[in-house]
């Protein structure tokens, strides 16, 4: 452990929980099925106790855990055939070096494994993905050792529920003044109240409604099959049943399984191609979701000034609705 | 409307336009002799079963016995296919040996998608051009009717994999992997694979960018179909097509079309881009603006003047230059057809020429709008400034000259035959135009292709 450990973006402490391995995200996911449904039970009959709800209905408005995850000489070399998988599946080149999109596949696991703590307050399954922001420092090749940490910060309200940042970061093994990559993702419950009674704030308007966006010339056309959302569970481990197929997705609301948001801002990233550099800022903001099969038309294009990366959009051309946009900027190394 | 052209105003294009040095001195001329075709034929039509092979070695042949050169020793071969069989390693040398040429012709394969045919001619006349062969043949054939299907990635993996596997057990592990939907075939597509954007699609995009008119696009469609018609009834094809298969004349033509049948056409591409902001006009392209699936096959016969001299041939012309270019279209800076726009100022630059000094414009119809986009992107300062590097616009093109025999859109696009069939026509009437006059005739011959590539050349009288 470094001397000064992790802290959140607001710079508190956070305690260091060190795990042996970097968790398997799919089996995260039944612990998070486990727990999301003691949540939801605990939310509908809050006078009740929860058998194995570490939090107590009384404890006060819902907090995070205080704690970071941390993982550290995590060995990439037996990762050569899982990242041939995963530069097939969203059209990245072949190479050795990790896309930004692909440490988050490797990280994210870690940061799942903070969501599905007894002492999470929101649950696993039913969160929503608004937004996704990495910093991508430089190359991470097959071969490297890591040092990988996540935590959840930053929760706070949203018009329709509560949001929290679960923030994971990359660093080389064996130190240095800051990660190779540091990935944000902000989730939305749905439902909940920071404090009871009190109605969220909303923090920032919602997206424009139906109807008043337009969108532009197309740069590329994304035809996604049924087996899109499956695919990339393979590859990414995460299994969230509202990917894997119509019928669970109908259990969560969807009409038909939903393509992964991080799906498709890696293939828009993929997009941007060696274009982007070694070192860039990668975001998206997710909109409508992807229902598969689907047909996703993308632009991809250059910023108006010189220099300063590129844009990407994804769109529905048939009922004019936006599914994500973001940037990929080129950072300083 | 300058600011359309492209999605950002930065002047990538004129840092890359050089002109390259002078026109190779020192080299000889390079002459085109003659060529043949068989008539083009709507996908699924007559050439239904015929495959590439059969279709190349019948316009080979038509060749062969046009200029007496059965047994003949020539100094190469070269042609191709877009939608090619992997059985079909060695296409044009199995035409050859199925030809009466001698089977001592070398030959090999190329492929430049739409641009295959006139690269195969830019390769013999080098060839010809550095003295290090005389004489040759070049051209290409593709089968839309005939396509190969492979199968899916999956199956094809699982087959690999089964393959290499050295015990049963290895072997029934990998066919394990094989899921339903794996067995499904895949058919060719004209999707561009960077993009997933048919070619058809690009072309609306550029189309809208541009602000190209449906009755600016009919129009083209109509000359085409009206021009090809006139060549045919004057007997323009008779020394350049062999009948094939029962069929004499390209089969997609229409004499009898008119405005009012093609304004009565829906439009097939672009129709998701209306609600776009950056498109000022709704869909305009349409199957009879647009050029249609089609099978064929087209050879021509290149030669140095002595070779042709010779063997007692006749010489149309002079095959003078020729430049390649590509365009970044994939993050839609530049429309996906554009390439040849970028290369004729190229091509003109270093042969001390203007577009004033062609009496001919052979212009590729992929599209009609493609023929439309390319002149107007020539006429228009800003974008020639900023995208081509010149000073102001390039020049206008005088309508009467553009594919004055009719092209693509009326007599069909079997990809990598376009080429020939079009080196053949711009010969053959730059010949006629000189005999009439007795001065220098000129043809500019441009072809865009997938990929954002495109092959430009000038074809003189001599």
């Amino acid at each position: 452990m470094t001397a000064t450990g992790p802290t959140t973006s607001a710079g508190e402490p956070l305690g260091v929980e060190s795990l042996p391995s970097l968790p398997a995200l799919g089996g995260l996911y039944a612990r998070g099925a486990a727990s999301s449904g003691r949540i939801a039970a605990g939310r509908a009959l809050p006078n009740l106790p929860v058998i194995g709800q570490a939090r107590e209905p009384d404890d006060g408005p819902p907090a995070l855990p205080g704690v970071a995850y941390r993982v550290t000489g995590v060995e990439t070399g037996g990762l050569a055939t899982h990242l041939r998988d995963y530069e097939r599946l969203l059209h990245e080149p072949a190479s050795d070096v990790m896309p930004a999109g692909y440490l988050h596949v490797l990280a994210f696991p870690l940061a799942t494994a903070v969501m599905v703590r007894g002492d999470f307050p929101l649950p696993l399954l039913g969160m929503v993905h608004l937004a996704n922001e990495v910093e991508h420092r430089g190359p991470v090749r097959v071969g490297d050792r890591l040092d990988v940490r996540a935590w959840a910060e930053n929760l706070r309200a949203h018009k329709r529920g509560v949001q929290v940042d679960l923030v994971a970061e990359v660093w080389p093994d064996g130190g240095a003044d800051r990660p190779v990559w540091r990935g944000v993702s902000t989730y939305l419950a749905k439902g909940f109240h920071l404090t009871d009674g009190e109605p969220a704030e909303p923090e920032q308007p919602d997206r424009a409604p139906s109807g008043t966006w337009t969108p532009p010339l197309p740069t590329g056309r994304w035809a996604l099959g049924p087996g899109t959302g499956r695919a990339y569970g393979a590859v990414s481990g995460d299994r969230n049943p509202i990917h894997m197929s119509a019928l669970a997705a109908k259990a969560f609301g969807f009409p038909r399984a939903i393509a992964h948001g991080m799906y498709t801002a890696a293939r828009a990233l993929a997009d941007v191609g060696n274009a982007r550099g070694d070192a860039y800022r990668w975001t998206v903001e997710f909109g409508r979701p992807v229902l598969l099969p689907g047909t996703v038309d993308v632009a991809v294009t250059p910023a108006p000034e010189p220099g300063t990366g590129f844009r990407y959009v994804g769109w529905n051309a048939r009922h004019g609705q936006l599914h994500f946009e973001g940037e990929v900027v080129p950072l300083e190394p | 409307m300058a600011t359309r052209k492209t999605t950002t105003g930065t002047a990538r294009g004129a840092s890359s336009g050089s002109t390259g040095s002078a026109p190779a001195a020192g080299v000889r001329d390079a002459v085109i002799v003659g060529g043949n075709r068989i008539p083009f034929s709507r996908a699924g039509k007559k050439y239904a079963d015929a495959s590439n092979q059969e279709m190349f070695t019948a316009a080979l042949e038509g060749l062969v016995a046009r200029f007496g050169l059965q047994g003949e020793r020539l100094g190469e071969v070269v042609g191709g296919a877009v939608l090619k069989h992997s059985r079909d390693f060695n296409l044009v040398r199995e035409a050859v040996l199925g030809s009466s040429l001698s089977p001592q012709t070398p030959a090999f394969d190329l492929q430049q998608a739409c641009a295959t045919g006139l690269e195969a001619t830019i390769n013999v006349a080098n060839k010809i051009r550095l003295g290090q062969i005389d004489s040759g043949v070049a051209g290409g054939t593709d089968t839309i009717s005939d396509a190969p299907v492979a199968v899916s990635e999956g199956l094809r993996r699982a087959l690999l994999a089964a393959s290499h596997a050295k015990t049963l057990q290895g072997r029934l592990k990998a066919f394990a992997r094989i899921r339903p939907a794996d067995l499904k075939p895949l058919t060719p597509a004209t999707d561009e694979p960077r993009t997933g954007l048919s070619m058809g699609e690009h072309q609306a995009i550029t189309t809208a960018r541009w602000g190209i008119t449906r009755e600016a696009q009919d129009e083209v469609a109509l000359a085409s179909h009206q021009n090809l018609a006139q060549a045919w009834d004057a007997g323009f094809f008779d020394d350049l097509v062999t009948p094939f298969r029962g069929l004499t004349r390209d089969d997609n033509l229409r004499p009898d079309t008119s405005l009012e049948k093609l304004a009565s056409l829906k439009p097939v591409f672009g129709k998701s881009l209306a609600s776009s902001s950056e498109s000022p006009v709704g869909p305009t392209m349409t199957a009879g603006n647009s050029t249609p699936l089609t099978d064929g096959a087209s050879t021509v016969l290149l030669a140095s003047t002595e070779w042709a001299e010779a063997h007692d041939l006749p010489v149309l012309a002079r095959f003078v230059d020729a430049e390649t270019a590509a365009v970044d279209f994939v993050h839609g800076h530049e429309g996906l057809l554009m390439a040849p726009v970028h290369a004729v100022p190229r091509l003109l630059a270093r042969n001390g020429m203007t577009l004033a000094d062609f009496d001919f414009f052979e212009i590729h119809e992929a599209f009609a709008s493609t023929v439309l986009t390319t002149l107007a992107a020539w006429e228009d300062a800003d974008y020639c400034k900023n995208e081509l590097g010149l000073p102001g616009a390039f020049g206008s093109v005088d309508r009467a000259k553009i594919n004055v025999n009719g092209s693509s859109l009326a007599a069909g696009h079997p990809f990598a035959a376009t080429g020939g069939r079009i080196v053949a026509t711009a010969a053959k009437l730059v010949s006629q135009r000189a005999a009439e006059t007795g001065e220098t005739a000129r043809a500019l011959v441009s072809v865009c292709a997938a990929g954002g590539l495109g092959a430009t050349a000038i074809i003189e009288s001599v």
